[in-house]
């Protein structure tokens, strides 16, 4: 039977982190309020028995902490510290914030509960949770304050080599710009609305300029919305351009700035956070060697604007980018010796393709010790020698033999003839002049 | 997010002894015959690997995995062992690709079936791969020295996969007490070296491999901790392909990877070319690229068990229509790919479609039926992603418009010029090492800023703050002045530009001055002039320092600009309102030309805006004895000798140019401590000029594109 009657906090938990996951998924960071007057319920269900059986759960009735997402649970008593002391339900609370790897705090009231007390301490959790995080968004001399929203999380790069969590800077210098099609989608840990603000001369916000019902903000807002703002100069030259501008957030932190738009009418400047590093994007290569354009011999964009210096290549290409050979499954062995096979039946034409792919097998059998494969593939040239048709070139027979002998040399593995590196040509015949291709 | 875990350092160890020339005794049909030629003709008889073989290829296949998905900082070191230990390659980056490792193997070659089995042993392999532990990676290396005095936070862990074919469970013991015997004495060695690291951990994964059809005559075992430094499991496995499939499963494990079949890949039939069937791919990557889904536990929706592995894999479906490029998807991850059969014909066709620049998005099946696209597979340089896009519901839904926000209201944005500001402003890889002048080491970034710096230190945000930058005849000069250095040819395009100018002051040419806004007909036309001198003057200025050159600019549009007589400038003033005269007098007396600039009326337009802030300033500027709030200072204001240069009368140019050159420089300073002084960072440019005008304008109107 459902009880909603009593306390039941292990139920609350459960439904938050349901509710949390089916609308935002296991990604973004929540804060979860907890609102209690302390006391923990009682028999099952109560925070105590929920405790108590913590090391007997299985897959399914797994306990909600730590939260399956990235978390904060603030827990706020509706009663004094000395009041939770006499009991053991401070620790039991400070157990939950413990499961949910330490994220959160508990709050409690200082004083007798009365209304202002209890504001007080909800006071407290705004101060902590809900400050708006303010920077100033600097192009060069070109600078807007702006409100970045939601608040940045700070970041763990390596909790071993760099415990220490990364924050971002409050001044977030634009470096250079980027097109849209060159950072090509790239991953981000979170992102964030870019809101100009209009600080007043102590530096307080005097409104983000949107209209209010507050009839004081309202003028103030509206004076605010006519003064030109880099904020908005930047977004719409970024949404026309088809750009994104890269901000330097910390030491080897950056990010990008772009315009998102969220209906026909409304777009927004976001920014979106790297991983931080060196090489984030490893199409962009390593941040610090991103330089102006100018500096280049020539234009990298092309006079045209029809080329890019971007993604960069990297080094060694990948598996699949450069027909590495595995015979794991036969049909692979079997494809690389039907290719032979076919252009065998097409020389002289295919004198080119038939030592290419001959010597892809040669090589592949060295390195894995399959010198019988070498063996057998050089019987099977010497038997497609004698299929010939009577209309074949003349050249075939020669090349075929060749192959075949070449073979059953680098089958021997002496190192005279079966060398990795050394490939086999084409034999020169009297007829491979004009239509032989040369390797 | 261990950079340093067992994963960093895999030592290969394969047994090159002569048992290992045995056969597999599973056959190869490699003779596969076409049809129409079968006639008479007998097929080859099949051919089998060697338990060499099939370990090799299959750690071959378990590198082509790892480098394929982490091509850095996760190091193989292979070792071959037989009479002695053949290490083929070393911890260093460029040793870690598959091509050297085939070609390094190759010079090995297979075991001699006829060596004297007494002298080799796979022991001597195990001793080396501990050796090799112990030695310090490039990444290592840098990390240490990164940390300095917290260099031990540096681990040193790693893993030995031993591929050998052991004589019983005794012989495995003696194995494993072997590899623990020998980190022990070399934990010793590297506690007194700084070229090597103690072991913390070792995971030992010996394989036992043994032809098809005998019996085992070692048992598997799961992993145990024989120390608090080794760990070892023993896997008894057929050779052949028994042995790819577990190291298939083992680099899973040990490098985190999970399963994604993309499904229903439409793809060209060879034979029909018109027709087309689709196809499954399987490929492998890291497993956080499913984490949405192992997070909301409903994995098992679309994850299935396939038939022969025990692994799971999730199927997505291939989407169209394509994506294209010019859209910048929310991605919360992309983690490169290997295909399971790298050179299936649908897995080719597969990276081939994504090596060429196309990207494919992926959706997830979903019981109810509803669409999500939930990945997108993309190449960059050669390289393929598996990009997870984010399908759960935003925190930003209905976030307000730009529009509505702080200077949302203003229309006139130099949005076409910034565009070209961003596309100048460019970035581009530089992957040499450049030098400066003093030798050190030039960083591409902050080059980058530097131009930034450079290039924004005169850019009036909207059109009705600028003429110069509404007149095609002004960009030759306007864009090479922001130039670091000028060429010969920059600086006489840049005297031509003012020649120009000159002239069309003579021929008495229009302007595009704003005149939106204003009353009656604006300013006049010489007036006119002078905004557009001053305001190029005040471009020029920001660059003087940059070089001689851009000093030589400045002396010729000093010479040649026209200068209204003093009288002239009297009559001005006296087209204005008394008291709006008064207080420009005393507020920025000491700016004579730069006020000159400012009480044009072809700011008019913007003013408006900013007329309840100025009341503010008008108050402090109503009495003469407050100082300038030290905000409110111009960026630009190193003109401060005009007047005294207009009494003068006739004086020479060189007199008159370093007259200009030394107040400008020993002013510049100043200029940049008002900066610094002011409120928050924040540089109000020309906040005066509004303040001026702001008395005379009366509409807002809204300044159109000249």
């Amino acid at each position: 039977m459902d009880d909603y009657d009593k306390t039941c906090l292990e139920s609350a938990l459960v439904g938050v982190c349901n509710i949390v996951q089916q609308e935002w998924g296991g990604a973004i960071p929540c804060q979860v309020v907890l609102v209690t007057d302390g006391c923990l319920g009682i028999g099952r269900g109560s925070l105590r028995h929920s405790l108590a059986t913590h090391n007997q759960r299985s897959e399914s009735n797994r306990f909600p902490l730590p939260f399956p997402f990235p978390s904060k649970l603030y827990i706020m008593c509706m009663a004094n510290l000395e009041e939770l002391q006499s009991t053991d339900s401070l620790d039991c609370l400070e157990r939950l914030i413990d499961l949910n790897n330490g994220e959160g705090q508990i709050f409690t009231i200082d004083g007798p509960l009365c209304l202002k007390n209890v504001q007080s301490m909800f006071g407290k959790l705004i101060d902590l949770a809900y400050t708006p995080f303010h920077a100033v968004l600097k192009c060069g001399h070109l600078t807007a304050d702006v409100q970045v929203f939601p608040r940045p999380e700070p970041f763990v790069i390596d909790e071993e080599i760099d415990p220490i969590p990364k924050v971002i800077n409050t001044d977030l210098e634009i470096v250079g710009f980027i097109d849209i099609a060159d950072i090509s989608s790239p991953p981000v840990l979170s992102r964030h609305l870019v809101l100009p603000i209009a600080l007043n001369k102590e530096g307080d916000e005097v409104g983000t300029g949107i209209t209010d019902d507050n009839e004081d903000e309202n003028s103030a807002n509206q004076i605010a919305g006519k003064i030109p703002n880099f904020c908005v100069l930047l977004h719409g030259s970024l949404k026309v351009e088809g750009m994104v501008a890269i901000v330097q957030l910390g030491p080897e932190w950056h990010g990008m700035l772009y315009s998102q738009a969220d209906s026909k009418k409304k777009s927004n400047l976001m920014m979106s956070l790297f991983e931080p590093g060196p090489e984030p994007l490893p199409w962009l290569g390593k941040m610090v060697q991103l330089g102006p354009i100018s500096d280049a011999k020539e234009n990298p964009y092309g006079e045209d604007d029809n080329k890019s210096p971007f993604p960069l290549q990297p080094k060694n290409k990948r598996s699949y980018a450069q027909n590495v050979t595995v015979w794991i499954k036969p049909s692979g062995l079997q494809t690389d010796v039907q290719k032979i096979l076919r252009n065998a039946r097409k020389l002289p034409e295919k004198t080119q393709t038939f030592y290419k792919e001959l010597n892809r097998l040669r090589k592949a059998a060295l390195a894995f010790g399959f010198l019988d494969l070498l063996k057998g593939v050089a019987d099977m040239l010497e038997r497609e020698c004698t299929l010939l048709p009577d209309t074949a070139h003349p050249d075939a027979a020669f090349q075929l033999t060749h192959a075949a002998q070449q073979l059953k040399l680098a089958s021997t593995g002496t190192s005279e003839y079966a060398g990795y590196d050394h490939n086999i040509t084409p034999l020169q015949t009297d007829f491979s002049g004009s239509s032989a291709e040369r390797i | 997010m261990k950079i340093f875990s067992e994963s960093h350092k895999t030592v290969f160890v394969v047994d090159h002894c002569p048992y290992m020339a045995e056969s597999c005794r599973q056959h190869v049909e490699f003779d596969m015959l076409v049809k129409n030629r079968t006639q008479g003709i007998i097929p080859l008889a099949p051919i089998s690997k060697s338990l060499w073989t099939c370990s090799v290829e299959s750690s071959m296949e378990y590198c082509r995995i790892m480098y394929d998905i982490f091509p850095f900082k996760k190091l193989v070191n292979f070792i071959v062992s037989d009479s002695g230990a053949h290490v083929l390659n070393s911890w260093t980056q460029e040793d870690q690709n598959l091509q050297e490792l085939m070609a390094a193997l190759a010079a090995v070659g297979p075991p001699n079936p006829r060596a004297d089995p007494e002298c080799c042993s796979i022991l001597h392999g195990l001793v080396a791969a501990v050796e090799t532990l112990c030695k310090i990676t490039e990444y290592q290396h840098e990390a240490r020295t990164l940390l300095m005095e917290n260099a031990e936070r540096v681990g040193n862990r790693g893993r030995i996969i031993c591929i050998t074919n052991a004589k019983s469970d005794s012989h495995v013991r003696m194995l494993e007490d072997c590899v623990q015997e020998t980190i022990h004495e070399h934990n010793k060695l590297a506690a007194n070296s700084d070229h090597l690291m103690q072991i913390q951990k070792c995971e030992l994964v010996l394989i036992h491999t043994y032809p098809v059809g005998e019996d085992s005559l070692v048992s598997d075992r799961p992993k145990k901790e024989l120390s608090p430094v080794l760990t070892s499991e023993v896997h008894s496995v057929r050779a052949g392909r028994h042995l790819a499939t577990k190291l298939n499963i083992l680099v899973q494990q040990h490098f985190d990877l999970a399963s994604t079949t993309i499904t229903n890949i439409p793809m060209k039939e060879e034979q029909h070319a018109n027709t087309s069937a689709n196809y499954d791919v399987e490929l492998l990557h890291h497993k956080d690229a499913h984490v949405d889904f192992l997070k909301s536990g409903d994995n098992h929706l679309s994850g299935s068990s396939r038939e022969g592995s025990f692994k799971e894999t999730i199927t997505l479906k291939w989407c169209t229509p394509r994506t294209n490029n010019i859209e910048l998807h929310y991605c919360t991850g992309a983690y490169r790919i290997s295909p399971v059969d790298v050179n299936s014909r649908p897995s080719s066709c597969l990276t081939n479609f994504l090596l060429n620049g196309r990207s494919v998005l992926l959706e997830q099946p979903r019981k109810s039926g509803s669409k999500v696209i939930s990945h997108m597979l993309s190449s960059h340089g050669g390289e393929i992603f598996l990009h997870v896009l984010s399908s759960s519901r935003s925190i930003l839904e209905d976030p307000p418009s730009i529009s509505e926000g702080c200077g949302g209201r203003v229309t006139d944005y130099r949005i076409t010029d910034f565009g070209e500001f961003m596309r100048e402003n460019r970035l581009t890889p530089f992957l040499d090492p450049r030098y400066k002048i003093d030798g050190s080491l030039e960083i591409p970034l902050e080059r980058a800023k530097d131009q930034l710096e450079k290039h924004t230190r005169y850019w009036p945000m909207i059109i009705s703050q600028t003429t110069i930058f509404n007149m095609q005849a002004v960009v030759p000069l306007a864009s090479v002045i922001v130039k670091e250095s000028l060429t010969e040819e920059d600086v006489l395009n840049c005297q031509k530009t003012i020649y120009n100018l000159v002239d069309m002051e003579r021929k008495n040419d229009p302007l595009p001055i704003s005149t939106v806004g204003t009353r009656g007909k604006g300013p006049k036309r010489d007036e006119q002039y002078r905004i557009m001198w001053n305001e190029l003057e005040t471009l020029v200025r920001a660059h003087i320092n940059n070089s001689e050159k851009h000093q030589r600019v400045l002396e010729c549009l000093m010479a040649c600009r026209s200068k209204p007589p003093e009288e002239e400038e009297r009559k001005k003033r006296g087209r204005k309102r008394e008291d709006k005269e008064d207080k420009s007098e005393k507020a920025v007396k000491d700016y004579e030309q730069e006020k000159s600039w400012q009480d044009s009326e072809r700011l008019k337009g913007i003013l408006e805006r900013g007329k309840e802030e100025l009341a503010e300033a008008e108050i402090i500027k109503d009495s003469p004895d407050s100082p300038e709030p030290p905000n409110k200072k111009p960026l630009v204001e190193m003109d401060e000798t005009p007047p005294v240069e207009k009494s003068k009368g006739p004086v020479s140019l060189l007199s008159l140019w370093s007259n200009r050159i030394n107040t400008a420089n020993s002013r510049k300073h100043q200029e940049f401590a008002g900066r610094l002084n002011s409120v928050n960072n924040r540089a109000e440019l020309y906040q005066h000029l509004k303040e001026e005008n702001g008395m005379e304008t009366t509409e807002n109107g809204k300044a159109s594109r000249q």
